[in-house]
């Protein structure tokens, strides 16, 4: 479990994070959101001890982390945005210097390497880590964040270099340990990542936590109000004119103007259809993509201002 | 059984050091040298042990008064080969220890993984405690290597040392690793205080600069120590003037006895400005890193030298007269110097691990 106890931060003055305060249960996948500058790093390495907090306090699995920061780091396992490892080391040989540092028994890390280094697909990978790509390097970053077997996870973009296949990778290895009872932080801007893999997200904005809950929930919370954004696909048998409406924000239109995806302020599906019906086009499909991530964080920043 | 994180991190950067190409080339080059100054002072050896034979045997077949003539030469002594050393340790042995340093933290923050490193369970001043050790370390293996191979070329030339010279020879290897060491901690230093390698090198070469040649310039500059101490003493116009009237050798004669007391007076207080700028010049050179290592190793190992540089005294301790080398004696008139010389690394050390152990890590 993580706690967030009225957790700031200022650099020179101004607040980096102020006054954060949330609690990620056991099991969980908590996606941390956030555009850049936003204070999702240095909410990251208060929670590691790697910064002294200005104020409050950050407790992993009820052990306040400024306070007994060894004690901590040995139950959690950590992977920055841009992972770096020893350039002259294998991945094997930087893993033994980690697993060492966790005073793990020899017997244990000899077993337990090979298998992460399978498990994220490094496998067969004998070259120095000096003459990886960034991708490889952030597979590599996964087995160190899991070398120590950790109850807490914290992921800081995890999927920033990965192709394809090291996504779909990280998605399963992350949904597996969550499945453990492993509480996994994920920090990402990339909205969509966060919503393959989160179980409930954090919004956050110029160091505040404006936004926390269940994906699900969340989206609730925005149907009815004046902020929300709705997806909306109309597909037509002619082609379409020009669509206009007080709600409207965009439109986008394929090449043979049949279909096109509109993103609006309200359901404005029948005003479509009304419009579509006036100019003497047939609908062939009306449909409501309800709120997707994007809309639900683009309303939520309007909102914070 | 387990290590601790320090011994953990020292092992690490004791293989990485010994196993990089920079340490094996510098290395490399640093034993070459030593070799060739090895060799250089066998052969010098060599030749002063002949000429003091020479001597001894002139001394044997003629009067006393030769006796005399031959207590000014020293009996020589096995560390003269050592003596010849100690110019490639001020030179290679100052770019092996600043080389194994300036890279120590700003490398990792430049592979980003100083983060990752900090993020395992393992407090900060094990970090930089280990990376000291892992570089002493690697320092130590360095010159244990360079002094094994000095003593066996000792041994292959046919010249055993005894006793006191094993003893001297030791004390020599412990002060020349300790200025090699000096070097380590500037360039360890400034690897934690700047955000880059190459600003980090920069840095601890301009120390080096300052440390080693710019010292020396204020010590014989002058105005700087006229600045510090005032002005040197002028010569009272009466004893001048009475002074350009003589034409007599010796100055005093034939001046009134105002102008000799004024004269006394004049040569006591250039006496006293004069201990007072050797007192300045000697506390100024124990910042000298260099300035402290030559007077150190000439002291041990040329005490002929040692004398005419630093004073009788120095010299009759180093072994000029007949009861032969006081080890005791010397290290205590050597002990300020071995004090300064250990003062400079721990400074910059206690600067980087304040440093490193406050450092935000983003």
């Amino acid at each position: 479990m993580i706690q967030f106890d009225h957790l700031s931060k200022e650099y020179n003055g101004i607040p980096a994070v102020n006054d954060l305060t949330a609690v990620i249960p056991s099991g969980e996948i908590f996606g941390l959101l956030g555009p850049n500058g936003a204070g999702k790093s240095t909410t990251i390495l208060m929670l590691i001890g790697l910064i002294e907090p200005s104020g409050g306090r950050c407790l992993i699995d009820g052990v306040e982390v400024a306070k007994n920061p060894i004690q901590v780091k040995q139950h959690i396992g950590y992977m920055p945005e841009d992972v770096g490892f020893y350039p002259t080391f294998s991945a094997e040989e930087n893993l033994t210097y980690f697993a060492r540092l966790f005073r793990m028994e020899p017997r244990e890390y000899r077993k337990r390497i090979p298998d992460l280094i399978s498990l994220v697909g490094l496998d067969g990978v004998t070259k120095q880590v000096g003459g990886y790509s960034k991708g490889m390097r952030q597979r590599l970053g996964l087995a160190n964040a899991l070398l120590n077997n950790p109850s807490v996870i914290i992921l800081d973009e995890p999927t920033a270099n990965l192709d394809p296949q090291g996504v779909a990778d990280y998605r399963r290895i992350i949904s597996g340990v969550a499945q453990e009872g492993k509480t996994v932080l994920v920090s990402s801007h990339i909205l969509s990542e966060i919503s393959r893999v989160s179980t409930s997200i954090g919004l956050l904005s110029r160091g505040q936590l404006i936004a926390q809950g269940k994906w699900e929930e969340l989206s609730r919370q925005l149907q009815g109000q004046d902020t929300s954004w709705v997806t909306i696909v109309l597909e037509t048998q002619d082609p379409m004119p020009e669509l206009s409406h007080p709600d409207l924000i965009s439109a986008s239109y394929t090449d043979d103007r049949r279909t096109a995806t509109l993103v609006a302020r309200s359901d404005i599906r029948d005003a479509v259809a009304d419009e579509c019906q006036a100019a003497h086009v047939r609908v062939h499909g009306l449909k409501s993509e309800g709120t997707s991530l994007e809309d639900l964080f683009l309303s939520y920043y309007q909102k914070a201002g | 059984m387990v290590d601790s994180g320090l011994i953990t991190i020292a092992k690490k950067e004791f293989f990485d050091h010994v196993r990089s190409r920079k340490f094996l080339l510098i290395f490399g080059i640093f034993l070459v040298v030593a070799i060739i100054g090895m060799i250089g002072g066998v052969a010098e050896y060599n030749d002063t042990v002949k000429m003091y034979n020479d001597k001894q045997a002139v001394t044997i077949s003629t009067s006393d008064s030769a006796i005399q003539t031959t207590s000014y030469l020293a009996k020589p002594s096995i560390l003269l080969v050592f003596y010849h050393m100690s110019t490639p340790f001020m030179m290679i042995g100052v770019i092996l220890g600043i080389a194994m340093g300036f890279d120590l933290i700003s490398k990792e923050r430049e592979s980003k993984s100083l983060k990752v490193l900090l993020a395992h369970p393992v407090y900060r001043d094990e970090v930089i405690n280990g990376k000291a050790l892992g570089g002493i370390a690697a320092l130590l293996l360095a010159l244990g290597i360079v002094f094994v191979l000095s003593v066996a070329t000792l041994l292959i030339s046919g010249l055993v040392p005894d006793g006191t010279e094993v003893l001297l020879i030791l004390i020599f290897c412990a002060i020349s690793f300790l200025f090699i060491f000096t070097f380590f901690p500037i360039a360890l230093c400034m690897s934690a205080i700047t955000e880059d390698s190459g600003k980090a090198l920069i840095y601890t070469l301009i120390i080096y600069t300052i440390l080693v040649g710019f010292i020396p310039i204020l010590m014989s500059t002058p105005a700087i120590s006229e600045s510090v101490l005032g002005p040197a003493p002028e010569m009272p116009k009466l004893v001048s003037d009475q002074m350009n009237q003589a034409t007599v050798a010796d100055s005093s004669s034939g001046m009134s006895s105002g102008a000799s007391a004024e004269l006394i007076r004049y040569q006591q207080q250039v006496k006293e400005y004069s201990d007072r700028q050797t007192a300045f010049t000697q506390t100024l050179s124990l910042f000298s890193p260099t300035g402290n290592y030559q007077k150190l190793t000439v002291s041990l190992t040329n005490p002929t030298v040692a004398s005419a540089m630093y004073g009788s005294a120095m010299g009759e301790a180093a072994g000029t007269g007949d009861r032969g080398v006081d080890i005791p004696g010397l290290l205590s008139m050597l002990s300020i110097n071995i004090l300064a010389l250990a003062l400079i690394p721990a400074i910059f050390f206690g600067i980087a691990y304040v440093r490193f152990m406050r450092m935000d890590i983003r």
